[in-house]
C-alpha cells in the first residue's frame, strides 16, 4: 500500500490497469471542490490505495489547533459505501460534521490541539471485493 | 470528467452539504493500538501555509522580516540542491504571506533553475510559469497552491525517476525552512499556544525514519544529511512527548537557532 499521490500516479504510468486509483482521486478531488469556495485550500497530496469488505485503513496527518480541516474521501466502485472519520492521538472521535453522496463523504475537523491524528477509512460495503480510495484534506 | 458527472456530482455534493450522515454512526473511540503496522499509513507533510496562517490568526507577524535576502547557493552536490529546493520552496509560502509578487517571482524562477540541475525541470515548468502570472495578478490564494503543486510535481517526478530518496530531502529542507520562519515568530511574541503549533512529533519521527533508511548510500553518508539527522534528534526531546505538553520558550528559541543554523548551512554548502 502506499501513500502518497505521487506513488498512485508512479504506479499509474507502471500499470494502467490500475485505473480505479485515478477515479477515486478523481471522486476525492470533486469532494473537497465545494470547500474550495468556502476559502480552503485543497493540499495536491493525497493518500490511497485497496481496501477489502470492512477493512480499514488508518492514515496519520499532523494538524494544527486554530485551523479547520475537511478530509474528503472517494473511491472508484459504484454503490460502495465508505466512511472517514477522525481520531486524535489517544482514539477519541473529534469529527464536528460529516457529509455523503454516492461515491463521495467527507469529515470536518476543528483540532483541539495541534498533534498527530489519525484518519480511519473504513469500506463498510461494497459489490467489489477490492475497494479503490483515496483521500484528500484541505485546511482553513 | 464528463459535465454530466459533473453535474450529478455537484447536485449530490449540495444535498450531502445539508444532510448529515446517519448512515455509519463511527464509534466514539478506537484502540488504535489494535491497528496492525502496515494498516497505518506515513503521515503527509504540511506546507509551510498550514502552520502560517494558523500564527496569522493568533496575531499580526511581519511576514516580510522573515523573508531571506539570498537564496542560497548550490554545489553539485545532490543532496544539497535537494535540501535547498525544498527551503526556497518553503520560503515560496513566506514571500506569499508577505505578499511580496518580486520575491514570489524570483523564488520561481529559482525553483525551476533548481530542479534543472536534478533533472526534473519539465515537472516544474509550466508551476512556475503560474507562479510568476499569478503573483502578478496578486492572487495569493492561487500563487500558495501553486508552490504546494510544484512541491508535489517535484517529489513526484523524482519517484517516477526512482529517486524517492531525493524527493525525501525536498520535504525535510522545506520543514526546517519552515520551522526556522514558525520559530522566528512565535519567540519574538510567546504564547503557550503559538509554541503548541511545533508539537509534530510524528513528523520529526517520520523524517528521522525516512533519514535512517536512505538507499543511496551516497546520500545516507552525505554530510548534511548526516546533520540533519542531528537536528531531528535535538529537536525531537524539545517539542512535547505528549498532547497539551508546554512547550517552554527556550525551546523554542533552542530549534529556531538549530533550524537557522542548519539553513544557513544547507544555503551555504556551494560556497
Amino acid at each position: 500500500m502506499k501513500k502518497t499521490l505521487s506513488f498512485l500516479l508512479a504506479l499509474l504510468i507502471a500499470a494502467s490497469a490500475w485505473g480505479y486509483v485515478d477515479d477515486a482521486i478523481s471522486f476525492a478531488y470533486e469532494a473537497a471542490s465545494p470547500y474550495v469556495k468556502k476559502g480552503f485550500s485543497v493540499r495536491e497530496d493525497a493518500w490511497g490505495g485497496d481496501l477489502g469488505v470492512k477493512d480499514q485503513q488508518a492514515v496519520q496527518a499532523q494538524l494544527f489547533k486554530g485551523n479547520e480541516y475537511w478530509f474528503c474521501l472517494g473511491t472508484d466502485v459504484k454503490g460502495a459505501v465508505l466512511s472517514v472519520n477522525i481520531y486524535d492521538s489517544k482514539g477519541t472521535l473529534i469529527n464536528v460534521e460529516t457529509t455523503r453522496a454516492g461515491r463521495l463523504s467527507a469529515v470536518r475537523v476543528e483540532p483541539p490541539r495541534t498533534g498527530t491524528y489519525y484518519a480511519i477509512v473504513t469500506v463498510h460495503k461494497s459489490p467489489e471485493e477490492r475497494t479503490g480510495w483515496a483521500l484528500v484534506y484541505a485546511y482553513k | 470528467m464528463p459535465n454530466i458527472l459533473n453535474a450529478v456530482l455537484v447536485a449530490g455534493l449540495l444535498a450531502a452539504a445539508t444532510s448529515p450522515l446517519h448512515a455509519q454512526k463511527p464509534p466514539e473511540a478506537v484502540d488504535l493500538s489494535s491497528f496492525p503496522a502496515q494498516s497505518i499509513d506515513d503521515v503527509v507533510v504540511p506546507v509551510p501555509s498550514e502552520v502560517f496562517i494558523v500564527l496569522d490568526k493568533l496575531g499580526n507577524p511581519n511576514w516580510r522580516s522573515e523573508l531571506r535576502d539570498s537564496l542560497g547557493r548550490q554545489s553539485g552536490n545532490r543532496a544539497q540542491v535537494a535540501l535547498l529546493l525544498g527551503t526556497v520552496i518553503a520560503e515560496g509560502f513566506v514571500a506569499v504571506e508577505a505578499e511580496d509578487s518580486e520575491k514570489v517571482k524570483d523564488i520561481g524562477r529559482r525553483v525551476l533553475t533548481l530542479s534543472k540541475a536534478i533533472n526534473v525541470e519539465k515537472a516544474v515548468l509550466e508551476r512556475s510559469k503560474s507562479i510568476t502570472d499569478k503573483a502578478d495578478v496578486k492572487d495569493w490564494i492561487a500563487v500558495r497552491k501553486e508552490f504546494d503543486g510544484a512541491l508535489h510535481d517535484v517529489k513526484a517526478a523524482m519517484q517516477e525517476l526512482g529517486d524517492d530518496d531525493l524527493a525525501q530531502l525536498v520535504s525535510v529542507g522545506g520543514w526546517i525552512r519552515g520551522t526556522e520562519v514558525l520559530t522566528s515568530i512565535i519567540r519574538k511574541n510567546y504564547t503557550t499556544d503559538s509554541a503548541e503549533l511545533l508539537h509534530q512529533p510524528a513528523l520529526v519521527n517520520f523524517f528521522t525514519k525516512k533519514l535512517d533508511n536512505l538507499s543511496n548510500k551516497r546520500l545516507a553518508e552525505d554530510d548534511l544529511v548526516d546533520r540533519i539527522r542531528k537536528l531531528l534528534a535535538a529537536i525531537a526531546p524539545l517539542i512535547g512527548d505528549g498532547e497539551g505538553d508546554v512547550i517552554p520558550s527556550e525551546n523554542v528559541t533552542r530549534i529556531h537557532k538549530m533550524t537557522r543554523d542548519t539553513v544557513a548551512a544547507i544555503a551555504s554548502k556551494g560556497a
